[in-house]
């Protein structure tokens, strides 16, 4: 994410964009290269702001620039790699056919289907009829294209890691990363913080339609962890009938506000994530229980809108 | 770029089932009736087959079929929708599916035109090769026409339902009169030698389907720009 429009490869500038039911009103946002999230629910506007992006949905006001042109133009088309929800391939080639297809539209070289498959681990898709591939496995596909591409500076894909492919699942913040860290602009929209904070550096946070937040993901999922939001800690243990001891030891704890019991693990909350993360100690001394695993889980998107914002409190680049 | 474009609208058509029923299926009917005219002895047998079952039933259908086929069973628009995902403009991957459609409709309209032309030539039919080469001009000019005029119609609905309501169109208006001007089956019945719309030449008719083509064709890329 970028303050100054002028270096920034995608540019919106006071967009108002409508499909259905959403709309985005006044957005003004500019990203460089890297991995930037879209933070928000469906209805927030974040897969409309992709769609805008790809020059699916035409803006009824302000500007959209994507490596320096209208994003309709074919010269920018080819270098950007949509991924929605409902990618499609053409239904009626083989995998590997339709990859060859994809490369002659992007004007590059044709490159081994494998090869490229094998970036999200789904070779052996390489001969199968398009026809034929789940949902899952055809929205991997296209999100190896896009990944693999020699010509796609843009990529816009729209909840990574739902419908996904479990082999490339695996593989995709990793994958999506690189690509970035290699020049591209990654620009994902998800309703899942902890998704943004996988793949993405920094994101925007959207509700209605409108920008209400920005910043870097970590220092935002670390003001939820630090500065008392609701911390959450999971912690996950060795023995799976320990919980219920490691629950009780927690409820003595005065830092721990509510605890749930789960299969092998126990989920506490508390106002300070430090001393969460203290009592949970003491409690698991206490018990007598061996921990495996500590992890704070992030924010839901309620808590991530509802809180108030740090950065910004109004929409603009 | 366009054939790469056009691979997709090629291999629904070659892979898929339902245009391979529908070509079978038609010409079936058209030679079994041509067969039944010469059997009876039909002085004109090729042309009332031509006028009364090729031309105003089995190209339009096959057409119609086709075109289907060739679209994946969805809209215009659609149909290219995951091509333009990998950077086509959405414009150039309506334009080759319309080609590609058209060319099958025209290549089976010909064939089909030319054996019946052949199958039920009558004594008092032109002779059978001349007869056969123009029926086949009238059918391709035919095919290609309904291929763009049905591909239009895919333009329209969600689902592209707007092609059924050109054939409707095309039934209720291109029957006789002069609002079959507007419509190709009025030009393919005078190609294949029935009642002229609007007493029009067999040459304007010619120039007609070319436009009804070309119009529609145009239309309909230009109503998949987005």
């Amino acid at each position: 994410m970028t303050e100054t429009p002028a270096e920034a490869a995608v540019v919106v500038e006071s967009l108002v964009a409508r499909a259905g039911r959403t709309a985005l009103s006044q957005v003004s946002l500019a990203w460089t290269a890297g991995a930037h999230a879209i933070l928000g629910a469906r209805d927030d506007g974040g897969p409309l702001l992709l769609s805008a992006l790809a020059g699916r949905v035409r803006a009824r006001s302000g500007e959209v620039r994507v490596l320096g042109e209208n994003p309709r133009h074919p010269r920018v088309r080819r270098q950007v790699g949509y991924v929605p929800l409902d990618a499609t391939l053409p239904d009626a080639l083989r995998v590997d056919e339709a990859l060859a297809v994809a490369s002659e539209l992007r004007q590059e070289p044709v490159q081994d289907a494998g090869a490229r498959l094998g970036t999200l681990g789904l070779d052996a898709l390489a001969r199968r009829p398009v026809r034929s591939l789940l949902a899952s496995e055809a929205r991997a596909i296209a999100l190896a294209e896009a990944l693999t591409s020699t010509q796609v500076r843009v990529i816009l894909v729209e909840e990574p890691f739902a419908v996904m492919d479990a082999r490339a699942a695996g593989r995709l913040a990793e994958r999506l990363r690189a690509r970035a860290e290699a020049g591209a602009v990654v620009l994902v929209a998800t309703a899942s913080v902890g998704d943004a904070g996988d793949v993405a550096d920094d994101h925007v946070l959207l509700r209605r339609g409108t920008l209400v937040r920005r910043g870097a993901s970590q220092d935002v999922l670390a003001g939820f962890w630090l500065d008392g939001n609701n911390a959450r800690l999971r912690i996950v243990l060795k023995g799976a009938d320990d919980a219920r001891a490691l629950a009780g030891a927690l409820a003595r704890q005065a830092d721990v506000v509510g605890i749930e019991r789960l299969v092998g693990a126990v989920c506490a909350r508390g106002r300070d994530a430090a001393a969460l993360a203290r009592a949970a100690g003491r409690a698991a001394i206490e018990a007598g229980v061996d921990v495996a695993e500590l992890r704070f889980d992030p924010p839901s998107l309620d808590e991530a809108q509802a809180r108030p914002s740090p950065a910004m409190g109004a929409s603009g680049a | 770029m366009m054939a790469a474009l056009a691979r997709l609208p090629v291999g629904r058509l070659a892979a898929g089932v339902a245009a391979w029923i529908a070509i079978g299926a038609w010409t079936l009917l058209a030679l079994s009736v041509a067969a039944m005219a010469r059997s009876r002895g039909a002085a004109h047998g090729a042309d009332l087959v031509l006028i009364d079952t090729v031309g105003a039933l089995v190209i339009p259908l096959l057409a119609y079929g086709l075109v289907g086929a060739a679209l994946g069973g969805r809209s215009l628009s659609a149909s290219g929708a995951s091509l333009v995902a990998f950077g086509a403009a959405p414009a150039r991957a309506a334009a080759a599916t319309i080609a590609v459609a058209a060319g099958a409709c025209a290549a089976a309209g010909a064939l089909i035109a030319a054996a019946v032309a052949l199958v039920a030539h009558g004594a008092a039919d032109p002779a059978p090769l001349g007869d056969a080469l123009v029926s086949a001009y009238a059918g391709a000019l035919g095919g290609a026409a309904y291929g763009c005029w049905f591909a239009l119609g895919a333009s329209f609905g969600r689902r592209g339902g707007g092609r059924f309501l050109f054939l409707l169109v095309d039934w209720g208006l291109g029957a006789a009169g002069a609002a079959a001007v507007v419509t190709p089956r009025g030009h393919l019945r005078n190609l294949f030698g029935g009642e002229a719309p609007d007493h029009l030449s067999g040459r304007a008719s010619s120039v007609a389907l070319i436009g009804i083509a070309c119009l529609c064709a145009l239309v309909g890329t230009r109503r998949c720009r987005t």
